[in-house]
């Protein structure tokens, strides 16, 4: 399907299955990408070790489904349990130290616009909330301050799952946890609100329970990110295994949080500028709809 | 023994558009479409046995998922 991802036909017989599966129906280089491509082409995303039922790996499905420009996209992660998934995915990707996932696309996204000058790249960051709020919030901001041009995505779970369940600044007030016992004693921190006053561009929260809206809110992060400045998308990926709910349970602890009035009912914040270059996205559109139908 | 999930080809209605089990499902690349009949298919190699797939295929009320011992 696409003609810059091929393999080198010496290598035909001696890879994996999973890989030639990804060179022949993989959708790199299709401007249309998204949710719907589930089921029928290879995704970009493959076995790894999170918990059975884990929403961190349904909201990285959706979006490994949905970011417009795979093929030229560098994601970077940060410790945690996501970092568990980046070594699975067939989007180049960095590992940065845990916290500095900010600075690391920083540098990343600079050297890129100047070795590839012709060129559009992405640039991703997807870490947890401890490395986006706590050990990584100097960078984090910093980034926004200086309207770097890139994408800041946070898998909010609400605390450290990877290390069994520790306090994080993004917590409910009063939440107890395995190793947070006597319960937290702060409000939750009020990172949307933070980052749009920061310089973001695009802010969005929300949770994973609808690829549909997934794959619109990252679509449009990113290519904000691309022409305006920096944005930032909060997702609530419950860890199951440390709030006490069952492998299927996920889902509707998605959904209950995202009820009016909930901490993670959807919301959405965009610039002016983020604005009108949404509408002349949208007017785009429906003119190369109309030449199409006409 | 190992639980996975298991389509009933005959109670799954792929053919008049439902996806659900395919979005929900965890894992990548786990439940596909088979373009041939219509019908949703576990890849029982990549099924962790969450159950997901049978909460939302029940919640619709096709009842087509069942976890099965390996
Ligand atoms: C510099 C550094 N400090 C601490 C750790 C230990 N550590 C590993 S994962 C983790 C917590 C990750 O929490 P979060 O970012 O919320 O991701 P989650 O696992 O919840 O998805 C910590 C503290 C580390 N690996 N490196
Ligand atoms: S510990 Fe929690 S966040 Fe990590 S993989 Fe398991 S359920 Fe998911
Ligand atoms: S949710 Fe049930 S009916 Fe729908 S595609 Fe899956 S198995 Fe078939
Ligand atoms: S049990 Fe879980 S992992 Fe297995 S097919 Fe169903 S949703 Fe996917
Ligand atoms: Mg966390």
């Amino acid at each position: 399907m696409a003609n810059r991802i091929q393999i080198n036909k010496e290598f035909i017989d001696i890879m994996p299955q999973d890989y030639l599966d990804l060179v022949d129906s993989g959708t790199f280089e299709n401007p249309n990408r998204g949710w719907k491509d589930f089921g029928t082409a290879t995704e970009l995303i493959a076995e790894h070790s999170l918990c059975a039922g884990c929403p961190e790996s349904i909201a990285f499905r959706h979006i490994m489904a949905s970011i417009p420009n795979p093929e030229d996209t560098v994601m970077v992660g940060s410790t945690g349990c996501t970092s568990l998934v980046f070594p699975m995915i067939a989007v180049h990707n960095i590992h940065s130290l845990f916290g500095n996932q900010n600075a690391i696309a920083t540098g990343l996204k600079r050297a890129l616009a100047v070795r590839f000058p012709d060129r559009v790249k992405d640039v991703i960051v997807l870490a947890g909330d401890g490395a986006t709020v706590d050990i990584g919030l100097d960078m984090t901001l910093q980034s926004w301050f200086r309207k770097e041009r890139f994408t800041t995505i946070c898998f909010d779970n609400e605390l450290y799952a990877n290390t069994g369940g520790q306090e994080s600044g993004l917590m409910q007030k009063g939440f107890l946890a395995k190793m947070a016992p006597v319960g937290k004693r702060f409000e939750k921190v009020r990172l949307p609100e933070i980052a749009r006053e920061s310089g973001c561009d695009y802010v969005a929260i929300m949770t994973a329970s609808k690829p549909s809206l997934v794959e619109k809110v990252i679509k449009q992060a990113v290519l904000i990110a691309r022409e305006i400045g920096p944005t930032y998308v909060q997702i609530y990926t419950p860890c199951i295994l440390e709030i006490g709910k069952q492998s299927m349970e996920g889902l509707q602890e998605m959904r209950t949080s995202e009820a009016p009035g909930e901490r993670f009912k959807f919301r959405e914040f965009i610039s002016p500028e983020a604005q009108s270059f949404l509408d002349g996205l949208a007017e785009k559109k429906k003119a190369e709809k109309i030449a199409a139908t006409t | 023994m190992y639980n996975v999930a298991e389509v009933n080809a005959e109670a799954c209605v792929a053919q008049k558009g439902c996806r659900l089990c395919i979005m929900y499902c965890p894992e990548a690349n786990c439940i596909q479409l088979d373009s041939q009949n219509m019908k949703a298919i576990i890849v029982e190699s990549r099924c962790k046995g969450c159950e997901l797939c049978v909460v939302v295929c029940d919640a619709a009320k096709h009842n087509a998922i069942t976890m099965v011992a390996r």
